[in-house]
């Protein structure tokens, strides 16, 4: 199988730079999500990696061939649509088998390759039927089974979850992920679901208005978010903002201070602060890197109870930040915990995980 | 209770209303449609009388005005001769249009060509344009290329008028069908004449039942320009057989017209029930295998 190499790739349609100057590599058998918002480039990106669409500039390497002009149907790819993009008038067999009919395979050879892969997707009921006449958790798998039946090198998924119920979307997610790590094919996965990539893939490379903006393993991007959109994107519920807090130093210890709030920075990441700090930073905290206490304690930030979430497991408590009435943080409780609305709390970030942003180009600064 | 449920009785019109609504429609249908059927039933009656009488009533049944099908009429060519050659004029027109339209409309829906755009406004303005006004420049030029009194120039002619607007037609079917279809036809390794072959055409069958419809029938129906540019009797079509009939000042013989005209509309209606199944699939540009 071949690794993918996309330097400088640039995709324009007309003025609209659909995606801008992107470089990421896939590592032979890896699996990777790009992932952003609507309109970001993902789809674009995909269908670049397919051949459909010519790179404006900047080079795709599989292995090490340059296969910017190199038509589809040489790529040896499998791909997965958004809507399945089954063929209507062919049964689910003729379907599967259309790949394998292209590269002229015999009879009996493509009955037993359609019906073996057919039989590991468990649809090998429904060979004879119409796409129509089948729901729409079989058609993707019949969609998954027409990419993997001609063994492809490369595969190639386009959101193929999205048209699923949120139970069928889990199951599905843990199916193809399995599959992808027994069969070892390269695969990209585009999707605009955080929980998805993070979950699937070994390196997520998150868009964002046809750029690249961060690309590492669903650690690095949770844990290190390069600026506030991945910040924000990655995570559910998202990150917490604090805004308009002064970094100042006090002998030995620096602290973020807002009004009558302060934090100290532990001795630890003080060391990472850059020379110059903007005036005003923005901290981000993550909704369990939060401790809610009802008296006042070192590093609290005072505010009232505004709504509460259970989720069964686990409970997400809105706080209302005193002051800043804009700024509700969600913050899940400790077990066993229990608030109730317009309680008086402080509530306690953990400063060995928070983040602080630029307010203004909203990159990270530590 | 027993509130509740007197406020759900309904008068008599209201209970009805739905067949009420029905019913005058079908009235409403039935008056328009009737001087038609009354004209199609009176052409049957009188195709197979010796004479009518009070404009309706049959004296006798006969199969003498149906003579033209079993022996030389005077004065006019065979009749199985101008069948043929209404056939071969209505399938070539058919022809030449399905074959063309069919890649024409791909092209206008899928690739985006210079002067894309202005093509498309010119179709619309070409359909608006009567064609009878034309009729000196294509005497001229059926001439130039001595297609003049051949049965081949009115169907280059017939076809070549109506590739414009079928092609318009077949860009609408091929509109309403998702590039991921072809897109996925591409990565399954096939080329793009390839998909177009296997994926598009086929779910464009509907729109290409149509434009076969319309075409058979336009070319079958096909009259101004035979009466033009054909000359000799043993290339005349059906249409111009009927004018003649009407034209003949000697006598005018209705029983002969009745079953003439009769015959000369039975393909088309044998041909549409064939092809309907298709028109009733025909919902403005939607198309669904
Ligand atoms: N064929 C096209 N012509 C013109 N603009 C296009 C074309 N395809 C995509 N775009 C534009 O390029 C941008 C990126 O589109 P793309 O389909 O790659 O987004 P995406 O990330 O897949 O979004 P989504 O999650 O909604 O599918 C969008 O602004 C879109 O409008
Ligand atoms: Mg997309």
């Amino acid at each position: 199988m071949p690794s993918i190499r996309v330097v400088n790739f640039s995709k324009y349609f007309g003025k609209v730079k659909a995606v801008d100057n992107v470089s990421f590599e896939v590592e032979d058998g890896e699996f990777v999500a790009l992932l952003g918002p609507s309109g970001c480039g993902k789809t674009t990106t995909l269908l670049t990696l397919a051949g459909i669409y010519k790179p404006t500039a900047g080079e795709i390497y599989f292995g090490d061939q340059l296969v910017n002009d190199v038509p589809p149907k040489y790529r040896n790819i499998g791909m997965v649509f958004q809507n399945y993009a089954l063929y209507p008038h062919m049964s689910v067999f003729e379907n599967i088998a259309f790949p394998l009919r292209a590269k002229k395979l015999s009879k009996e050879e493509i009955t037993k390759k359609v019906k073996t892969v057919a039989k590991k997707l468990m649809i090998d009921q429904l060979l004879d039927r119409k796409p129509m006449q089948i729901s729409g958790g079989q058609q993707q798998r019949v969609a998954l089974a027409r990419a993997l039946v001609k063994e492809p090198e490369i595969l190639l998924f386009d959101e193929p979850l999205s048209n699923l119920d949120a139970k069928l979307r889990m199951l599905m997610r843990a199916e193809i992920k399995k599959l992808q790590s027994d069969l070892g094919i390269t695969s990209v996965y585009v999707t605009h679901d955080q929980a998805e990539a993070m979950t699937m893939a070994s390196r997520i490379a998150v868009f964002s208005m046809g750029k690249l903006v961060q690309y590492g393993t669903p650690d690095e991007i949770y844990d290190h978010p390069k600026n506030m959109f991945v910040a924000a994107f990655v995570g559910n519920p998202p990150m917490n903002f604090l805004k308009d807090f002064s970094v100042v130093s006090e002998g030995n210890s620096v602290y973020l201070q807002r009004g009558t709030s302060k934090l100290r920075l532990p001795d630890s990441r003080k060391g990472s602060l850059p020379e110059v700090v903007p005036e005003k930073v923005v901290v981000g905290v993550r909704p369990e890197d939060f401790r809610i206490e009802r008296k006042e304690v070192d590093n609290g930030i005072p505010g009232t109870v505004y709504v509460l979430e259970p989720l069964g497991r686990d409970v997400i408590v809105n706080v209302r930040v005193e002051n800043h009435e804009d700024e509700i943080t969600k913050i899940f409780a400790e077990p066993g915990e229990t608030f109730k609305p317009n309680e008086r709390v402080y509530i306690v970030p953990n400063l060995e995980k928070v983040h602080l942003f630029d307010p203004e180009t909203e990159e990270t600064i530590l | 209770m027993s509130k509740s449920s007197s406020s759900y009785r309904l008068t008599f019109f209201q209970r009805n209303s739905q067949k009420i609504a029905q019913a005058v429609i079908i009235t409403i249908l039935v008056l328009i449609t009737l001087p038609i059927i009354v004209g199609y039933v009176w052409l049957i009656v009188r195709s197979f009388s010796e004479d009518i009488v009070h404009g309706f009533i049959p004296t006798k049944l006969t199969l003498k005005n149906w003579r033209f099908l079993w022996q030389e009429m005077k004065g006019y060519p065979n009749i199985w001769q101008t069948t043929l050659n209404t056939f071969l004029l209505a399938l070539g027109v058919m022809a030449i249009e399905i074959a063309i339209t069919s890649m024409g409309g791909y092209v206008l829906s899928r690739y985006d060509f210079p002067g894309r755009s202005a093509m498309l406004k010119f179709i619309l303005v070409l359909h608006a344009f009567p064609a009878i006004s034309l009729m000196v420049a294509i005497f001229y030029v059926l001439w130039n290329i001595g297609l003049l009194d051949k049965l081949w120039g009115i169907i280059l002619l017939k076809a070549s008028l109506e590739i414009p607007w079928g092609s318009w037609i077949m860009k609408g079917f091929y509109d309403g069908i998702p590039w991921e279809l072809e897109w996925a036809g591409l990565v399954d390794g096939y080329g793009r004449m390839k998909v177009w072959a296997k994926i598009m055409l086929p779910l464009v069958k509907p729109g290409m039942a149509v434009t076969a419809i319309f075409a058979f029938l336009s070319g079958w129906s096909e009259f101004i320009f035979v009466y033009t540019f054909i000359f000799s009797q043993k290339t005349w079509t059906l249409s111009r057989y009927v004018m003649g009939i009407i034209g003949d000042y000697r006598f005018a013989d209705y029983g002969l017209l009745a079953a003439v005209g009769l015959f000369y509309v039975i393909p088309s209606i044998i041909f549409f029930f064939f092809v309907s199944k298709y028109m009733i699939k025909l919902t403005i540009g939607g198309v669904k295998g």
